[in-house]
């Protein structure tokens, strides 16, 4: 017997009886590590991004009635999961001196983090060195390639916000990779 | 745009994003400027590095403590949720109607309530007191108290046992039913 599709889960999932968990639960092992990914490209940080992910599964278990079944599942709790984490970023009056503290770190020693880490957790830790806004923009352009429209209503911003955001994020960023050793 | 203008950093962005209108303009433009060339490949670049960042794996599965707190959070199914709501407009549409009638009915009473003062609503309770304490005084030990028997058929008695029984039963089959697998 074949798995059961996406849709099948949902429609499950939104019954409400004692099989719902179940068939959600399901949903979750099919998604948990893209969504973990999203929530730790944002956050940059394992227990957090765990914690976010399955906040953001909840999150979607309360919508899934929104949710239009017509389209994939993936997307959405992705876009779901960035927004989870971008409101806990925002909620966390220490947010931006955290991020004033990396980015003062990746920008004084970025020898010292290219040799202590693989390159591809070098430019984690320079995503995670953008102001919570500039990486969310880049989670949702480079990694769940959504258009500047797309983004602007996902984020709930004007058109010229995503571009100068998604702008000056990249600009941050190549400043940082590309700094001389 | 001249053709012999350079492209600004805004403009190489957007044409990566495909979000700009006139890409033939610019792909001519690219064609005949090594230096905007030059940008544009450096862009892409910085693209591609952000975009090869590999995915990270769970350190443990988030899908059994998210089913746990689906199913804690009791949602109920979207038919009795329906219910709830029509059960809920129908109170509140009921007790505005009721509303004029019950108004009518005890305006007697709180008239009388209010014609009292606070010295006829204490007497009562300082007489209370007082009888209480009277009969107090005189308590001797030991008295059996006697109860008054109340004389019921062994068929009313039967009645009332099965149905709390099975109130009992099925009250907790409902509260217990989402944690039997």
């Amino acid at each position: 017997m074949s798995a059961p599709s996406d849709r099948d889960l949902i429609k499950r999932a939104r019954r409400g009886d004692a099989g719902s968990a179940e068939a959600f639960g399901e949903l979750v092992t099919r998604y948990q590590t893209n969504v973990f990914n999203v929530c730790y490209r944002i956050l940059h940080e394992r227990a957090g991004a765990e914690d976010m992910a399955q906040d953001a599964f909840i999150r979607a278990h309360e919508r899934l009635d929104t949710f239009d079944d017509e389209r994939p599942f993936g997307p959405w709790i992705r876009r779901l999961a960035a927004n989870v984490c971008l409101s806990h970023l925002s909620s966390q009056k220490i947010s931006a001196e955290l991020d004033e503290e990396r980015e003062a770190d990746t920008g004084q020693r970025p020898d010292a983090v290219q040799e202590a880490r693989e390159r591809s957790e070098y430019i984690r830790a320079a995503l995670a060195s953008l102001p919570a806004h500039y990486r969310v923009v880049i989670e949702l352009r480079h990694y769940q390639e959504m258009s500047y429209d797309e983004i602007a209503a996902e984020l709930n911003i004007p058109l010229s916000d995503v571009k100068s955001h998604l702008f000056r994020a990249r600009k941050l960023l190549a400043e940082k990779l590309h700094a001389p050793d | 745009m001249h053709l012999t203008d350079h492209l600004t950093d805004v403009q190489l962005n957007e044409y990566l994003d495909h979000e700009i209108n006139d890409r033939g303009r610019v792909e001519a433009h690219l064609a005949s400027c090594t230096n905007c060339a030059a940008r544009l490949t450096a862009l892409q670049a910085l693209f591609d590095e952000i975009e090869s960042l590999p995915e990270v794996a769970l350190s443990r599965s988030i899908a059994a403590p998210v089913t746990r707190r689906v199913r804690g959070s009791g949602v109920l199914p979207r038919s009795l949720r329906l219910t709830v709501t029509l059960q809920g407009v129908a109170a509140i549409s009921v007790i505005i109607l009721a509303a004029p009638f019950v108004g009518q009915f005890i305006s007697p009473y709180l008239l009388e309530i209010q014609s009292l003062s606070f010295a006829d609503m204490f007497l009562p309770v300082q007489s209370q007191w007082t009888a209480w304490l009277d009969l107090l005084s005189q308590f001797q030990v030991p008295t059996v108290p006697e109860f008054p028997v109340v004389e019921l058929s062994s068929l009313f008695m039967t009645i009332i046992v099965v149905g709390a029984s099975l109130l009992w039963l099925i009250g907790n089959g409902l509260l217990l039913r989402n944690q039997v697998k």
